[in-house]
């Protein structure tokens, strides 16, 4: 059997499937533009019949993965990019559900391919077994935890990104703004304020975004915790400020922050959504840099 | 008035104090203020003052490479550990972070916790006199009268765990003031002190535990007394009386490899004995999977071989038969080790030694080409003179001054070979055993560091997912002159935190209430 090589194929499938949603969800926007609303409809409904089909090529090269490498799919760093990306396009299709959030699709869609591209070329590694040290049914509970805070956590980035750009336009289009950028204002009304008009109020899109993170917190929080439960096993204390761990710390020190941040006067709004962004930055440099360049007790990137 | 003001929609918070009273409104509301920017500050501060400790190499984790980097820039190496960059996380400066947010913490929460226990035994707060002024309202007439319509409201309400409060008003109207969602400010202040108490358990470790290191042959054992430790590393407050007096017997050590020799596992099975005179069990020691030795961690941690090896003396008398530990120098567990024989021979006899597990001969000599015993070979040099072990100068058993020594010849053996020394002597390498390393590591304050991060979790699931919402409804009679009785309802609701879905729940309530 190669399971391997049909979890390589399902992958492909699932970016083709994410592209294709995501030109899918642009067409929905232009159309939506030109007037053309039952045509933006349709577009937007076959996008997401798109995202859902890729999703499900997606879950199915996950699990083949898995079966191939007899193990847990989520050994490597490719397999982790994979997964995170999966998790990520999971979050926007429940948000769906619940809310009108059509308008992320190719927001979410855009860095899912790149993320899954970079992971099937630059990080990609054959499925093989896991070295003693991961073998352990933590890895299943920690690891899960990591990828889908890490998953949630892309997607509120991605609605972090729209709010500040959204809130930037919001202001400049505003009554009262300075006499230099009046014409800026009048074009953009002109234009019916294009993408940023089509984008939900800059309120909808920082409540979307909180409402992300106070899922993805807790599970990071939870994540941090079983990796510490998991390395009193294994190596005999439960924090020892590897640089693995401790990055995860930042990431989680940075999302508190954010949220401290929305309590407080004169940081709620801008201020908090970019510690929120700080803090997304935090948990790449976790998963990349610490991986690739900084080397610790976690080097199990598979990279070579 | 403060209710009847519209709250900002944002899921801003002001705490308790800002909406009790309007007297120490500014004074409590400058100090949530000042104070949440100093946790604020602190955060961001504490995150800042930990990446260095990720950059540069840090003694705690490998001093190898801090010796090297300090060997590599000796201008700024000095410097740099001058400012305890080295050990960022044992740093003065690192500590007064946390230590300030700690104290900030705890400044902040004990007039928190004593006001939200007040808002749990208070009743909710009257209702707004402007009920349509409300961002969530609706009015409809009832042909019920007010005390039904109050009842109704309340028993809906009571189903969905609202706390409720009925007033009767001037105007002859009755109102019901109900609210819900406490248990977010529970689990807030639940996640903050679980962090303190968290900290707590981690210091009560740092002072009270103990680690040690030991190597242990296959068939020998293992007391838990400091001397039987090569390596033990107390803390600052430990005292002998906390290493409980466990033993243990390493029965049998098993390694299996992949193809390539990668590792695929490790097992240490041990006789393990509670205390002297207790019940011997077996336990299979793993990587992930220590033995959990009364209060202490038994930990695998590493392994190799120890080789057998018997030494007679010309006349034939056995003066050396002992399993020698030698220590893995690469992958492919090819090792090096001494043997010392300083008695019983008419000289000091010493042998240095490489150990290949599978033997193999390559243009740049012998190594090892897999790690398991497939092929054993121990490959020995002998040496003659004094060994120096009553010079009083301490010596590794890893080591041997051959610099002073006369050596005699060398000889590759295979298990069961025998090597007559040119002075009649024999050296016999009897068979290949294995050792492992344990780590023991005991530390008092993990109980309650555990404890304390599952509540971490929980306070923080109440503080992030529970919604602080007020609803208000106002039943007045409406008096037609026919005597029958109706009533005009307003009701209003306000989303204190995330306002997302509570239209929904507001209107369903509505719903229910009208039915
Ligand atoms: C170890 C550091 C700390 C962490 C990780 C932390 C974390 C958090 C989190 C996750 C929240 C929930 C925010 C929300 O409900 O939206 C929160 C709220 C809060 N924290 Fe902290 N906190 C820390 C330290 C502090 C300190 C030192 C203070 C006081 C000086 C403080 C004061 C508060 C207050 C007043 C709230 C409530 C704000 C609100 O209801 O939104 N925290 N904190």
């Amino acid at each position: 059997m190669h399971l391997a090589h049909v979890s390589d194929v399902l992958l492909v499938w699932a970016v083709a499937g994410y592209a294709l949603a995501m030109l899918g969800y642009a067409a929905e926007f232009a159309f939506g533009r030109r007037n053309a609303g039952s045509r933006a409809v349709v577009a937007g409904r076959v996008a997401v019949a798109l995202t859902i089909a890729g999703w499900g090529a997606h879950v199915g090269s996950v699990v083949t993965r898995g079966f191939a490498a007899h193990r847990v799919p989520w050994g490597n760093m490719y397999e982790f990019s994979s997964m995170v990306a999966l998790v990520a396009v999971t979050v926007f299709l429940v948000l769906l559900t619940r809310q009108q959030v059509r308008f992320l699709g190719a927001f979410v869609m855009a860095p899912v391919v790149l993320y899954l591209g970079l992971a099937g070329t630059v990080l990609y590694a054959n499925a093989g077994p896991l070295v003693p040290a991961l073998n352990s049914y933590w890895i299943k509970i920690h690891v899960v935890a990591a990828i889908t805070a890490s998953g949630a956590f892309m997607v509120s980035g991605v609605v972090t990104t729209l709010y500040l750009l959204k809130d930037r336009w919001e202001r400049r289009t505003a009554v009262g703004v300075g006499p230099g950028t009046a014409a800026a204002v009048e074009f953009e009304r002109a234009r019916g304020g294009g993408l940023m008009g089509w984008l939900p109020a800059a309120e909808v899109l920082d409540r979307l975004a909180y409402r992300v993170v106070a899922f993805a917190f807790p599970v990071w929080t939870f994540a941090i915790m079983a990796g510490a439960i998991w390395a009193e096993q294994a190596w005999s204390r439960y924090w020892g400020w590897d640089p693995k761990e401790t990055w995860s710390f930042i990431t989680w020190l940075a999302y508190a922050a954010y949220l401290h941040a929305r309590a407080t006067a004169g940081w709620r709004g801008r201020r908090a959504s970019v510690l929120a962004l700080i803090g997304f930055a935090c948990l790449m440099v976790d998963y990349y840099v610490v991986n690739t360049v900084i080397t610790g007790l976690h080097s199990y990137a598979g990279v070579s | 008035m403060v209710l009847t003001t519209t709250e900002p929609a944002s899921d801003v918070r002001e705490s308790e104090a800002t909406r009790l009273s309007t007297a120490p409104l500014a004074r409590s509301g400058w100090r949530h203020l000042t104070s949440m920017r100093t946790a604020l500050l602190l955060l961001t501060l504490l995150a800042l003052a930990a990446i260095p400790g990720t950059l540069l190499p840090q003694r705690g984790l490998n001093p190898v490479k801090v010796d090297a980097f300090l060997a590599n820039h000796p201008h700024l190496g000095p410097f740099l550990d001058h400012l305890s960059l080295f050990d960022v996380f044992a740093a003065p400066w690192f500590a007064a972070i946390y230590l300030l947010l700690f104290i900030s913490l705890i400044g902040c929460l004990v007039p928190r916790i004593r006001l939200h226990a007040r808002a749990l035994r208070k009743a909710p707060p009257p209702t707004p006199r402007h009920l349509d002024r409300l961002p969530v309202n609706e009015t409809w007439s009832s042909g019920l009268a007010v005390d039904d319509v109050v009842a109704n409201a309340c028993s809906a309400l009571r189903r969905h765990r609202w706390r409720t409060e009925v007033r009767t008003e001037p105007d002859g109207g009755v109102s019901v003031a109900a609210e819900k969602g406490y248990l977010r400010e529970t689990g807030n202040l639940v996640f903050h002190v679980s962090l303190v108490v968290l900290l707590a358990g981690i210091a009560l470790g740092g002072l009270f535990g103990y680690k040690g290191t030991v190597l242990v042959v296959q068939g020998q054992g293992f007391a838990n007394v400091r001397s039987s430790y090569d390596i033990f590393e107390p803390s600052r407050l430990y005292s002998d009386s906390q290493l409980s007096p466990f033993s243990f017997t390493l029965r049998q050590f098993k390694a299996t490899y992949e193809a390539s020799g990668e590792p695929r596992s490790f097992d240490a099975l041990v006789d393990y004995q509670a205390q002297p005179g207790a019940a011997t069990s077996t336990h299979d020691v793993r990587v992930n999977h220590p033995l959990a030795a009364s209060g202490a961690n038994v930990y695998l941690i590493g392994h190799g071989y120890a080789l057998h090896i018997q030494v007679r003396s010309p006349s034939g008398r056995l003066v050396f038969d002992s399993d020698t530990p030698f220590l893995p120098d690469d992958g492919m567990f090819a090792s090096h080790g001494v043997v010392k024989v300083p008695n019983g021979l008419p000289h000091q006899l010493g042998l240095t030694g490489f150990f290949y597990p599978t033997f193999e001969t390559t243009p740049l000599g012998p190594r090892s080409s897999f790690p398991a015993a497939r092929n054993p070979v121990l490959s020995l040099a002998a040496w003659r003179g004094d060994l120096g072990l009553d010079s009083g100068v301490p010596q590794s058993v890893y080591d041997l001054p051959v610099a002073s020594l006369h050596h005699l010849a060398n000889r590759q053996l295979s298990p069961g070979q025998s090597w007559r020394l040119p002075d009649g002597t024999t050296v016999r390498f009897a068979g290949v055993d294995q050792w492992a390393t344990f780590q023991v590591a005991h530390d008092p304050g993990k109980k309650v560091v555990l404890v304390a991060a599952i509540l971490v979790i929980a306070g923080l699931l109440g503080s992030l997912r529970v919604r602080r919402r007020r609803f208000w409804l106002r039943a007045t009679p409406v008096d037609d002159g026919d005597g029958a009785r109706r009533s005009v309802v307003t009701a209003a609701g306000l989303p204190r935190t995330d306002p997302d879905g509570f239209r929904q729940e507001f209107d369903s309530l509505v719903q229910r209430m009208k039915d």
